[in-house]
This record gives C-alpha cells, structure tokens and sequence, in this order.
C-alpha cells in the first residue's frame, strides 16, 4: 500500500501561513491550487478537461477581512483517526497528512471532524480532497500565485517576524 | 512491560500502534477470534456493493503487526481471564499472561428470534465470512429484504441496491434512521432512496420468514408478504461482553470504565464498541458504536496502560452516511424539543436540509444534510463546547466555515488549544477595520 506522490517537503516545521491584513479575497489562490490539480496544469486547458479540477483551499471572510484556509495539517488529526479506510494518514517524515486517493471510498468521516473544513468532497470522483503540499512541485502553487502577498511559507517564526518588520514599516 | 490486547479491530489495533510509539522495548500481544487481519468492518459494505475489492479493505499496512513487533493470536478467541494470576486463557490451551489487558471485543451483530430466521441466505454484516456469503449468493437472487432501518439496514440495503437488487426495508420505527436523526430528515432520506427503488415500509415489523430450505419471503406483523431470495438483519450491535462479564468485570450497557478507561479491575482496560464510556453532549456514559471513537479510545487506553494517565474527553456521537450522492452528517443529540429546553435552528431548501440544536447557546447537536461542508467546523464548537451567541445568525448560512468561527477562537483562546488553530489565529486582529471585501 505505498502511498502515492509522497509530499517532497521534508520539514514539519514549514507550514503555509496567511496574513489576514494582506488578504484581499481575489482568490487567486484557489485558482491556482484547481490549475495544479488539473491533468494539464494549465488553466486554459484544465477547463475543458473531463473531470474539472479542484481546489483545495478556500478564502472566506472574516469580520472585514478576508482569509485564505487549506489543510493545517494537524499533529494530531482528527481527520486520520476518523478514516476508516485507512486512506488518510501521517507522513512519519514530513508530519503531513497524507491521503491514499485509491483507497478512499467517499465516507466523508474526515470531512465530518475536520475543525478547518479543509475537506472537500469531490463528488465527481466520490471521494475526499485536500491539501496535499503540491508535490509535483517544490514550492505551493497557493503561495506561489498570491499576488499580495499574503500567503507565507516557513516557519511559524519566520512568519511571525514578517509581520513585525511589515508593522516597524508603517 | 507485557501488554495484552484482546480484539484486532479499530480500538486494538490503534492501542496497540499507541503502544508501540511509546514504548520500543515492550512486549505487546494481540488476539483475535478473526483470522483476517486488519481489515475495517465499516467497508463491508462498499464490498458487497463491489465498491471496493478485498484487497482494499485493510486500514493498515499488510505488515503492520510485523513492522510494530506485535505478536498476534488470530483467529483465535479468548476464552477466560485469570484476573488473580493475570492471564488469559484462549482456545486450544494457549494462556497468555499480561501486566496490563485491554478488552476490544467490539460488538456482535443483534439477530431476531423468528420463525425461519435459521434458514439460509438470512445474514448478518458484521464479519467478513458474513460479507462472502452474501457475495457469494448475489447471482442467485434477484430481491432482497432488510430489517432495520437505522444506519446499518440501511447501509445494508444501499450495497445491494448499487448491485442491481431489489430491495425492501422493514423499518419498525415510524421513520428510518431513528436513532440517529429527527423525522424531518430521514423523511428527505427515505425519499431519496425509495426515489432509487428501494421499497421502505415503516412501522411494521417481519413476524416469519418462509420458505422451504432457503428464504421465500417475509411475512411482516400487517399481514403483509414480501417475495424475497435473501433477508438481512440489520438491526444493529450488542457489546461484546462476555469475556468481560465471565470474570466478573462490572458491566452496564456496555464494559463499565473510569475516565482513564479503566474498569473495575485496576489492570485491565475498554475501549471501543464495548466499552460504556462518557459522552460529550449527553453528559453520561454510554456506548457509541462508532468508528472514530474506537480509534480514539484505543489510543487514549493505551496511554493509560502507559501509566501515561491521559484523561479521555469523551466521545461524541456523529456518523456520516452518503445515498446516491446525498449526504447526511449528524452529531449529538439530534432528536431534543424545545419544551426540554433545547433552542432549535433550521433550515430546509429542497434536498438540503440542515438543523442545529443550542443549549444556553452552546451546540449540543445538528443534522446537516447535502451540504455538509461545515459539519467539521460545526464538531469543533460541540467538542469545546463554545458560547456561539455572537454567530448564531451565521451558522446555517451556506457560506458558514472556519472563517466565521475566528472571533471565537480569538475570544475562548484556551479552549481552542491545539497549536494549529493558534497558527491560523497569528496575524488575526479583532474588529479589523477595513472595507468590506467578501
């Protein structure tokens, strides 16, 4: 049962970050994240492939602001616990949560403990969707496209002093 | 240390790689009264359904008793417990002794006491020889009757349906799913799967099956028959105590334990379908037949085997079922009126159907049905259980998600504890003053 496209990046300690402040809902990122799960990874020709591909992260609003939300990929998750399948687990190197597409039947368990709404249900297909850190690729096509900015890739650290040198600027 | 685990499916197994983590030197056995190893009942029916082949039903690697040096009795059962000399006795003269045991016998399936309920072709689906012998008899029938319609006659019904077999459901209760959901819902449910040509006769209940040496029909209590080559009982799961209860472990509905998951002997511990542990939203101790909560039990059991001393927080009833693309999620106590104090959102727009149940602005329930996209976010506010008054309005809103719930986690920052909310929670700002974007 090996799993499938093994994320490629190693490090638990890098996780994809969103500055609230910066988010202004273009949801560029949701396109991007559709076109890199496409057959073609092109947007032109994803749209008229025959199962349309879909995105894995989603901005909602917040109060005022906006926020861009994928997959946190919790330590301990729920989402692992919950499959019955077996189709959802941890990467023991990376700490990301995995998912073997070929075992997964549809259950929608994940979806129902997922604290994120991270998962989305691919109904074409019958079964589940989620962040799975682009590992066609060596960046994140979410934070690859953002053009504001406001997504992050790093370290919680290296975030967090992002936002303070953005702060010490105005 | 020399851990013992008697049963090998979702508790055991997740004690038993909890174990492991933890403790590399350990001696750690696991028995089984099934010779198939680790694969998930709940795919039982996708089986059937021929969803999925045999292959796929295993939830963990072929290897993985080997790979955690777990040293395993299948298909073997155990008989009895020497709590005095802690041991257990299995068939065929093997004991095993253990310093700390964990009873993971899971459930049996219920059967009826009718007339003709030994002949063949009348099933249970609990087990996978119970899955093979209806595989094995699908080209030989054509109808089928269920009886039970909560989740597993259902389920029952859904597979042989997508086989191509008519199918009817003897449901005793006045709606389907009636353990689980309120009228309104399952009414939505019962539609779309008789508008699938699953027959579904409710308030009645089967009073014999006929038929020479296999099944006929069904005769149901309103004098009704049903023609039929195959019957299924799905009336549900009794805890598997026996073990239990021949060495005189205090049981109720289901193995008595502590919020450790200890029972009344201090070495031995429950955890799964057989265990009768504490319910989040109920507030009391019961068993929840369920799947996440097994695996969550056998961990947290396993912690405590550990002499880690982890307190379980409890489980919370939730189930997910998906017909011909019409999903459902409940969670919680679904079923309350508002003379018991429950206040009562709701919403209904053709198939979509979606409930949420409030005490002192606290959720303590919901059925959400066709889009069920938020019932994760939903599970969160039940678990932590949050004061929601602030978004009440929002929460049935089609647009409802995690974004919503951000002020609350700003404002009950330590009940949102696990590190990954706090990540998303870092450049958030309350009252952000800006225009309006989306």
């Amino acid at each position: 049962m090996a799993v499938k496209k093994l994320s490629q990046k190693k490090d638990p300690q890098i996780k994809i970050f969103c500055d609230l402040s910066k988010c202004v809902a273009c949801k560029t990122c949701e396109l991007a994240c559709a076109v890199e799960h496409s057959q073609s990874k092109d947007l032109e020709r994803a749209l008229s492939e025959t199962t349309r591909p879909k995105k894995r992260v989603a901005v909602s609003a917040v109060g005022e602001r906006a926020l861009s939300i994928h997959c946190q990929h919790c330590q301990e998750a729920p989402c692992v616990s919950a499959c019955m399948s077996g189709a959802m687990q941890k990467d023991p190197a990376s700490g990301a949560t995995i998912q073997d597409k070929d075992k997964c039947v549809g259950c929608w368990m994940c979806v129902m403990v997922c604290p994120f709404g991270a998962i989305v249900r691919d109904i074409e297909n019958h079964i589940a969707v989620k962040c799975d850190l682009c590992p066609d690729r060596d960046d994140y096509a979410c934070v690859a496209a953002c053009p504001t900015g406001a997504l992050f890739s790093g370290t919680k650290e290296e975030f967090e002093k992002k936002l303070k040198e953005k702060k010490v600027k105005k | 240390m020399n851990y013992l685990i008697i049963g090998g499916s979702a508790a055991g197994v997740s004690a038993a790689e909890t174990l492991r983590k933890h403790d590399k030197k350990a001696s750690i056995t696991l028995v089984s009264d099934e010779s198939l190893p680790l694969y998930s009942r709940c795919l039982l029916t996708y089986l059937i359904a021929g969803v999925i082949s045999e292959e796929k039903l295993h939830f963990k690697n072929k290897d993985f008793y080997q790979a955690n040096a777990i040293k395993t009795y299948l298909g073997k059962k155990a008989l009895t417990i020497d709590r005095k000399k802690k041991t257990v006795n299995l068939e065929g003269k093997t004991t095993l002794s253990y310093d700390r045991l964990l009873l993971a016998t899971g459930a049996l399936a219920k059967t009826m006491d009718l007339p003709g309920s030994d002949k063949k072709s009348v099933f249970t689906v609990r087990n996978i020889g119970d899955a093979r012998g209806i595989i094995a008899m699908l080209d030989k029938i054509k109808t089928a009757v269920v009886l039970g319609g909560g989740l597993i006659g259902l389920r029952d019904a859904y597979a042989l349906a997508l086989k191509q077999k008519k199918v009817a459901v003897v449901v005793k209760s006045p709606h389907v799913l009636s353990q689980m959901i309120d009228a309104d819902s399952a009414g939505i449910i019962a539609q779309q799967l008789m508008a699938h040509g699953i027959e579904i006769l409710t308030g009645v209940e089967a009073s014999a099956i006929t038929g020479a040496d296999s099944v006929e029909a069904v005769a149901l209590d309103n004098g009704q028959t049903f023609d039929c080559q195959m019957v299924i009982v799905g009336k549900g799961v009794n805890p598997n105590m026996s073990l239990a209860e021949s060495s005189q472990i205090k049981t109720e509905e289901g193995i008595v334990v502590n919020e450790f998951l200890q029972t009344s002997d201090e070495h031995i511990f429950a955890a799964g379908d057989v265990a009768q542990t504490y319910d989040i939203t109920r507030g009391s101790y019961r068993i929840n037949a369920l799947w996440p909560c097994a695996v969550e039990q056998g961990e947290v059991a396993a912690l405590n085997m550990l002499g880690k001393n982890r307190a379980y927080d409890g489980s919370l009833a939730m189930n997910s079922v998906d017909f011909f693309g019409l999903s459902c999620i409940s969670m919680g106590i679904t079923k309350a009126q508002k003379e018991e104090g429950y206040e009562i959102l709701s919403k209904t727009r053709g198939t979509l159907y979606k409930k949420i149940l409030l005490k002192e602005n606290r959720i303590v329930g919901m059925v959400f049905l066709d889009d069920v996209k938020a019932a994760g976010v939903v599970s969160a506010l039940i678990r932590y259980k949050v004061d929601i008054s602030s978004i009440k309005t929002l929460l049935l809103e089609d647009n409802f998600d995690y974004a919503k719930i951000m002020p609350l986690i700003a404002r009950f920052r330590e009940k949102f504890s696990q590190e990954e909310f706090q990540d998303t929670m870092i450049s958030y700002i309350p009252r952000i003053t800006a225009s309006p974007l989306c």
